[in-house]
């Protein structure tokens, strides 16, 4: 009996989905053909760059999630607060160096700060290993070395990133109490109701983690969709030439390449390739601003953040990296035009 | 939703990504979406879903033979169930909507370059190094961006494959010959063109994919030196295994 409820209320969102199929229909007979083939077009462009983004993502979010599941089974509660100093600049600069190590970028980084402050890492520290992950993360520094050589875009590229993830860091040690800033965790049953002598055996710890890994795949999984898709509903009707015409001067090009970073929301992995294709028509500290917040804030980013900290620690989250990469373009632009 | 159930909707839709992207692996519509450089990871990817979605079917198996009331206390914890239905959106639009590369439909937003942007790392000597028939559209368009004297170029034999494109700014019986360029995955891609000229050019059709054989010139487009192929032949061809250039 118990399993008629479940299948009663599944069947009610594939009603609802057939009718608006068959309303949109109709609506689409009256529409002339023309309009058609023009939709069929952005429709394929909006596919394509969606898949882009999703494929391309998907592997580093795996492999965020399974780095949250295995600190999960392998750390305990409380720990991470052990290891780490609670004193603002020690904490905040732990964080960011933490970020040195782990190999994640912006999609894996998010659900592994989570479970991080789970295990009672201080709040300042947290968000310095956040901002600071994406780009200072050994993949990034090979992939930004080959693609612009070890010279000063990558020396720069990593000392404003860490210089901006401490700062963002430090405002937050202000806040004492966690909860002001972090939305509860909302968890199995399974994750706290058992104690970590319950999983005996090395196997079982593995299984617990994939569990976990799973879980935290799909809840973050839905908000990377949400991003990828809102990205390329951007990508497929705001015009990126119009944009980048628009852009020049040493103020209004660094903006141009903020605002591309958002609207690109390309893995921090792999943005250095895109950025050499940038060098050409905009300065050095316009594309370094590109390099420097890209990896930090994008559309993806935003909306996962909104998943894990409250809204007005979100405005921080962005404001102020927005504002450090903008004013670190516009310096170098003016120093070396 | 009861904890068998979501932990059954996740193996299934585990299953089904893990599919799908083995896929489009297998009939190597991946091109069409990332750069080929990052397939091994999507291989890492596939073989982890697998893994996933197997552990989900034993964590099924093992939660059977398990005590019936623990259904009861499971009831409020489970996720919400919002998280499953968001991933049949990338699903859906994979099968719903056919894979087609980005073509000039993306012109409009993503607009189309015909003198490439891409310095760097590259310099001409490797590009010199290659036969000119075997330089691609982003192979002339780099050289005459980095040489400032392209008079060595004109007359040498070319043969490049791209998607035919009409515009305003070209005569008659000239067309585009386009290619995206991806980085990463089809979000970066850029469009990139080199002028075609042939008698015919009334008889091709816009987006579809053409080798284009004959003898290189240049023409100035908006006050741009940009690379013009006097054309010979012009066949069409099957879309490209890659239909995108890697910079």
């Amino acid at each position: 009996m118990q399993e008629t409820t479940p299948r009663q209320s599944l069947s009610r969102p594939l009603i609802i989905f057939i009718a608006i199929g068959i309303l949109l229909m109709v609506v689409f007979s009256m529409i002339p053909f023309d309009f058609f083939t023009w939709l069929w077009g952005r429709l394929n462009v909006f596919a394509t760059v969606f898949l882009g983004i999703f494929v391309e993502a998907i592997p580093y979010l795996l492999l965020g999630t399974l780095a949250s599941g295995l600190v999960e089974v392998f750390i305990d509660r409380g720990q991470m607060s052990k290891w780490i100093s609670h004193r603002p600049v020690p904490a905040a600069l732990a964080g960011a160096f933490m970020g040195m190590i782990f190999p994640v970028c912006e999609c894996g980084v998010i659900p592994l700060t989570r479970r991080l402050f789970n295990k009672g890492l201080p709040l300042s520290a947290g968000v310095s290993f956040l901002l600071a992950a994406p780009v200072l993360n050994p993949i990034v520094v090979l992939s930004t070395a080959a693609a612009f050589g070890w010279g000063q875009m990558l020396a720069w590229r990593m000392g404003i990133s860490l210089v901006i993830s401490v700062v963002v860091g430090l405002v937050f040690s202000v806040e004492q109490d966690a909860a002001n800033v972090l939305h509860p965790v909302l968890t199995l049953a399974h994750e706290h109701d058992h104690s970590h002598e319950i999983y005996a055996s090395f196997g079982e710890k593995i299984r617990a983690a994939l569990l976990i890994t799973a879980d935290e795949f799909f809840e973050m999984g839905r908000y990377l969709i949400l991003g990828a898709m809102l990205a390329a509903g951007l990508q497929t009707f705001i015009s990126q030439s119009t944009l980048l015409a628009v852009g020049s001067g040493p103020v209004f090009s660094v903006l141009v390449m903020l605002a591309l970073a958002i609207l690109l929301s390309i893995c921090s992995t792999v943005d250095a390739f895109v950025a050499l294709g940038f060098l050409g028509t905009f300065s050095f500290g316009s594309v370094l601003s590109f390099l420097v917040f890209g990896p930090m804030v994008d559309i993806k980013s935003i909306i996962m953040y909104l998943q894990v900290f409250r809204r007005r620690a979100v405005v921080y989250l962005v404001a102020i990296p927005f504002m450090m990469s903008l004013l670190a373009g516009v310096i170098f632009n003016y120093l070396q035009p | 939703m009861p904890k068998r159930l979501y932990r059954s909707f996740q193996a299934l839709l585990l299953l089904a990504l893990c599919i799908f992207f083995a896929s489009k692996v297998a009939s190597g519509q991946l091109a069409y979406y990332i750069n080929l450089r990052f397939v091994p990871l999507t291989i890492f990817g596939i073989i982890f879903l697998a893994v996933l979605a197997q552990t989900m079917f034993t964590e099924i198996k093992r939660s059977r033979h398990l005590a019936v009331d623990d259904d009861e206390h499971d009831h409020e914890h489970t996720p919400a169930s919002a998280n499953l239905w968001f991933m049949l959106v990338p699903l859906l639009i994979g099968i719903l909507i056919p894979a087609r590369p980005l073509d000039s439909s993306a012109f409009s937003t993503k607009g189309f370059n015909t003198s490439s942007p891409l310095v760097g790392a590259d310099t001409s000597a490797q590009i010199l190094g290659a036969d000119s028939e075997e330089r691609n559209v982003l192979d002339w368009i780099k050289l005459f961006n980095l040489e400032s004297d392209t008079s060595p170029f004109i007359g040498q034999k070319a043969s490049v494959i791209g998607f035919v494109y009409f515009d305003e700014s070209l005569s008659e019986n000239q067309f585009f010959i386009s290619r995206f360029v991806v980085s990463c995955c089809a979000a970066d891609g850029f469009a990139i063109a080199m002028v075609g000229e042939w008698p015919q050019t009334s008889t091709l059709e816009q987006d579809s994919w053409v080798l284009v054989k004959g003898t290189v010139q240049s023409i100035t487009l908006k006050d741009q030196v940009v690379p013009l192929i006097k054309a010979e032949s012009v066949q069409p061809v099957p879309v490209p295994e890659q239909p995108y250039l890697f910079p």
